[in-house]
C-alpha cells in the first residue's frame, strides 16, 4: 500500500470529474464546437436496443471509469509532486488523456464495426483520430483532472471538533495470551504510533491511530505483537478524544483495548500525552495544561489501576520544538521564547501527571521517553559553534526540568525571559524525582545533525551511534535507561539497522549502564513519517514490523528472531536493573 | 510504477510467495472472464486469429493468465495484497494487458489481424474482469500460502548476520586483520 486513500473523497472526485466532462461536452455541443462525448461513444458500442437504457448504462460506465481514475490518482499520484492539488490533478490528467486518445477512442471505433476480425495497421488504427478530436479529448481530460485535483485533498486526519468512529468492540477469541504483569525480564517492546497534533493552525487533526486503522484492527494488532514475542507495548490512548473537558471523559476510545491488554498483554506502557492536546485545552503555550493533564492522569490511573508503566508526556523536547520553534504542530510558532514556554509547560505537566499517578499507584514506573539528539558544528567558526552549543543545550531543557538537573545559564535565562519566576525554577530543581523513573532514549538516523555554515541543521546519519549519544544522557542524568524508539525508512535496510541498534544496546549494558529494554517503533507502518505529519498527504512509510495490511515486514521477522534468540538468556530473562526498579 | 512500488519496500518479504499466489489467482480469475469471451464471440475471433481451436485457445489463455497473475503479484508486491486497493490495481493491470497485449502485440504477432466489433469489446471486458478478479483474489489467496511468523523468522537473512549487511564477506587483507593475523 503506497498511500492511505480516502475512498469517499476519491469517489466524489471521480464522479464530479466525469460529470464536469459530460456537462462541458454538452455545452460545447450546444455552442457548436467540435467535441467527443464519451457517453455517446460508449452507448453506441454494444447496447443498441433502447436509447434511454443505453445512455443510462453508458453514463454509469463513464462515471465508474471516472471513479476508477480518481482512486488511481489517490493511490499513485496524489502528493507525489510538491505543487498545488489543482496542478497535480491537471498533470495527472495527461495520463488518461493519452490513453483515451491513442488507445480507447480508436478501439471504441473498432468495436462499432459489424465484423469479428479486421486486418489492421497502425495507420488504419489511428485513422479516425483527427487533430480536433485529439484536442477535444485532451481538453475534456484536463477538466477532469482539474476537478479531481480540486476535490481530492487531505485524505488523512479530520477537522478539529469532529470525532472518528469509536474503536471496534472486543471480540471473544479462542487464542489468549497472558499478561506477564510482574515480569522483571528485559523489555522487548514495540509501540502503536499514536501522534495526534493539530496542523493548519489548529483546524486539522492528525491521528495516526485512525490513519493506520488501529481503531478497527486493534485486537489483531495486539495479537500480532503477542505472536512476535513482544513483552511490552507503548500505547497511547487518544487523549484528544477521551478528555472532553474537566471531569468529562469518553472512555469508549480505549476501554476495549485496555481490557484486552489487561487480560492478554503485552504489558502496556501508557503514553498519556503524545504531541497533541484536546482542542478545548488550546496549545502548549497554555500554562493551565499541567493541572488539566494531571486530572486526566489521575482519572486514567483510577480507571485502569492495573497499569504500572507510564510515559506521562512523550518526547517533550520534540513536542516543544515542533510546536513552538519549527512552527509545524499545534501553536505553530517559530520563536525561541515560545519554545521555552512550551518546554516549561510540558515538563510541569509531566511532573504533575506523575504525582497524580503516584497518589493512585505508588509503585508506578515512569518511562520518560525523549529523542536523543546531538548537534555537531561543521567548522571552527564561532557562530556555528555557538549555534551547535545552543541546540545541544536546548535538547536537554525538558529532561533537566523533570529530573531536577541544574539548568545551563542560557536555558535558565530563557525561562526567566518568559516571566517564569526564579523560585518556580528552583522548586523544580529541588524536587525529589520519583525513584522508579526510567530515561527512555529514542534514536533515528537523523538524530545526529551537523550545523552548517549558515546555521542550518543537516542530518548526519549514524555518525557516532546510539551508544555514544545515549551515553551523553546517561552521564548527565544517571537514571536507568531504555531504548524506547527506533526504526528505519528503508525497509530493505531495516533488519541491518535493528541488529546494529541491538549491538549498541548490548555494548551500553556491558559498560555498566542499567538498561532495561529495547523498542522497535512501531508495530505497523506509519503515515507521513518523513514530513513529521506536517501535511495530510497519507504517504505510507515502511517503518513497521508489519505493513498496513498487517503482513510481516522483513524487520518484523528479524525482531522475532532477535527476541527468540535472547529472551531466555539468563541476563535477559531476569533483568537485574528492572528487578531493582520494580522492587 | 514499478519504481514507485518498490522504492518504499513494497517487495514481499522472505515469508511471502507472490509468484505462486499470483499464478493461482490468475487461473481462478479466468472463471468469470471466459464466459464473456464466449458470449461476445471473442473466443472464436481470437482462435481464428491465432489459428487454433477454441479449446486450445482457452488452455493457452489460462496458462498465459497464470503467468500474468504471477507477474502481477510480483510487480505489485505488498500493494497487491491490499484488500482495499487490490481490485483497482488488478483492473489497472488488466487494462495494461489489454492495451499492450490485445491492442498492440496481438495484431503485430498475427500479421495485422485484430478482433473487431463485439469481439473486440469482449476482449477488453474480459481482461478488465480478469484484472478485477485477480486483484480481489490475491489478498485472500496469498494468506494461506504464507510461511508462519515463526518459520519466516528463521531465515538466515533476518538473523544476526544482517548487522553486517552486504559488507559481511571480508576478503583479503581485511579478512587477515579480522582473524588477528
Amino acid at each position: 500500500m503506497m498511500r492511505v486513500v480516502s475512498f469517499r473523497k476519491a469517489v466524489i472526485a471521480g464522479v464530479c470529474g466525469a460529470a464536469v466532462m459530460e456537462i462541458c461536452s454538452a455545452l460545447a455541443r450546444l455552442a457548436g464546437a467540435p467535441t467527443v462525448d464519451f457517453v455517446t461513444q460508449l452507448s453506441s458500442v454494444a447496447f443498441d436496443h433502447s436509447p434511454v437504457l443505453t445512455n443510462a448504462a453508458a453514463l454509469a460506465a463513464h462515471l465508474s471509469i471516472g471513479v476508477c481514475w480518481a482512486i488511481f490518482y489517490a493511490f499513485f499520484f496524489w502528493g507525489r509532486l510538491r505543487v498545488p492539488p489543482l496542478v497535480q490533478g491537471l498533470i495527472f490528467s495527461l495520463l488518461p488523456a493519452a490513453l483515451a486518445i491513442f488507445i480507447v477512442y480508436p478501439e471504441l471505433r473498432m468495436m462499432r464495426l459489424h465484423t469479428e476480425v479486421v486486418s489492421l495497421s497502425m495507420h488504419s488504427f489511428l485513422e479516425p483520430l483527427s487533430p480536433v478530436t485529439a484536442a477535444s479529448l485532451l481538453v475534456a481530460h484536463l477538466l477532469f483532472g482539474l476537478t479531481v485535483g480540486a476535490i481530492y485533498r487531505r485524505p488523512v486526519g479530520y477537522g478539529v471538533g469532529t470525532k472518528p468512529r469509536t474503536p471496534a468492540l472486543r471480540r471473544p477469541r479462542p487464542e489468549h495470551g497472558e499478561r506477564a504483569g510482574n515480569s522483571s525480564g528485559f523489555m522487548f517492546a514495540t509501540g502503536i504510533e499514536c501522534s495526534y497534533p493539530t496542523i493548519e493552525h489548529g483546524r486539522w487533526r492528525r491521528d495516526e491511530m485512525d490513519s493506520t486503522r488501529h481503531y478497527s484492527l486493534w485486537q489483531h494488532d495486539f495479537e500480532l505483537a503477542r505472536e512476535m514475542g513482544i513483552t511490552h507495548i507503548r500505547y497511547g490512548p487518544p487523549l484528544h478524544l477521551i478528555f472532553e473537558g474537566i471531569g468529562r471523559y469518553d472512555w469508549d476510545y480505549c476501554d476495549p483495548q485496555m481490557a484486552e491488554l489487561r487480560d492478554c498483554g503485552p504489558e502496556p506502557i501508557a503514553d498519556l500525552c503524545h504531541f497533541g492536546l484536546p482542542s478545548w485545552l488550546g496549545d502548549f503555550q497554555n500554562g493551565d495544561i499541567g493541572a488539566a493533564l494531571a486530572e486526566y492522569a489521575a482519572a486514567f490511573a483510577e480507571r485502569y489501576p492495573w497499569v504500572r508503566f507510564y510515559t506521562p508526556v512523550n518526547e517533550m523536547y520534540v513536542c516543544a520544538r515542533m510546536s513552538a520553534l519549527d512552527g509545524i504542530w499545534n501553536e505553530q510558532l517559530r520563536d525561541e521564547g515560545a519554545y521555552g514556554r512550551a518546554a516549561w509547560n510540558l515538563a510541569n505537566a509531566s511532573i504533575a501527571m506523575s504525582e497524580a499517578i503516584l497518589k493512585r499507584r505508588p509503585d508506578a514506573i515512569f518511562i520518560n521517553s525523549e529523542s536523543s539528539e546531538f548537534y555537531q558544528p561543521c567548522c571552527p567558526d564561532p557562530h556555528v559553534q555557538q549555534a551547535a552549543d545552543a541546540a545541544n543545550e536546548r535538547r536537554f531543557l525538558p529532561l533537566d526540568l523533570i529530573y531536577a538537573h541544574p539548568l545551563s545559564k542560557p536555558m535558565h535565562e530563557l525561562l526567566r525571559a518568559q516571566g517564569i519566576p526564579d523560585q518556580e525554577i528552583k522548586r523544580l530543581a529541588k524536587r525529589e524525582v520519583p525513584r522508579r523513573s526510567i530515561l527512555g532514549v529514542d534514536y533515528y538516523e537523523w538524530n545526529e545533525r551537523l550545523i552548517d555554515r549558515s546555521g542550518k541543521a543537516l542530518a548526519l546519519g549514524e555518525l557516532f551511534g546510539w551508544y555514544v549519544i545515549a551515553d551523553q544522557y546517561w552521564q548527565r542524568y544517571r537514571r536507568p535507561m531504555m531504548h524506547t524508539e527506533t526504526n528505519r525508512m528503508d525497509a530493505n535496510g531495516a533488519p541491518r539497522w535493528l541488529w546494529r541498534q541491538w549491538h549498541n544496546v548490548q555494548l551500553l549494558r556491558r559498560s555498566g549502564v542499567p538498561l532495561v529494554g529495547f523498542t522497535w517503533y512501531s508495530l505497523t507502518d506509519q503515515i507521513d513519517w518523513s514530513i513529521a505529519i506536517s501535511e495530510p498527504i497519507g504517504i505510507v512509510y515502511p517503518v513497521g514490523l508489519f505493513d498496513l495490511n498487517r503482513e510481516a515486514r522483513t524487520v518484523g521477522l528479524a525482531y522475532k528472531h532477535l527476541i527468540d534468540l535472547y529472551r531466555d538468556e539468563p541476563e535477559y530473562r531476569e533483568c537485574k536493573a528492572l528487578q531493582e526498579i520494580m522492587s | 510504477m514499478v519504481t514507485i512500488l518498490s522504492a518504499h519496500g513494497y517487495d514481499p518479504g522472505p515469508s511471502q510467495r507472490p509468484l505462486r499466489a499470483g499464478a493461482i489467482s490468475g487461473i481462478i480469475a479466468t472463471v468469470p472472464a471466459i464466459p464473456i469471451l464466449v458470449w461476445l464471440g471473442s473466443l472464436e475471433a481470437e482462435a481464428h486469429i491465432l489459428g487454433l481451436s477454441p479449446a486450445l485457445t482457452i488452455v493457452l489463455g489460462c496458462l498465459a493468465m497464470a503467468i500474468a497473475g504471477a507477474v502481477y503479484a510480483r510487480v505489485f508486491g505488498r500493494a497487491g495484497n491490499n484488500p482495499h486497493g487490490g481490485w483497482l490495481f488488478g483492473m489497472v493491470f488488466g487494462f495494461a494487458l489489454w492495451a499492450g497485449g490485445a491492442v498492440l502485440v496481438l495484431p503485430l504477432a498475427s500479421g495485422g489481424l485484430a478482433p473487431a466489433g463485439k469481439a473486440a469489446l469482449g476482449v477488453a471486458l474480459s481482461l478488465l474482469v480478469w484484472g478485477l478478479a485477480v486483484g480481489i483474489l490475491l489478498p485472500f489467496v496469498h494468506r494461506p500460502l504464507h510461511e508462519s511468523l515463526k518459520r519466516g523468522s528463521r531465515h538466515a537473512e533476518v538473523g544476526p548476520d544482517a548487522a553486517a549487511g552486504k559488507d559481511k564477506a571480508l576478503r583479503g587483507r581485511a579478512q587477515g586483520q579480522a582473524h588477528g593475523r
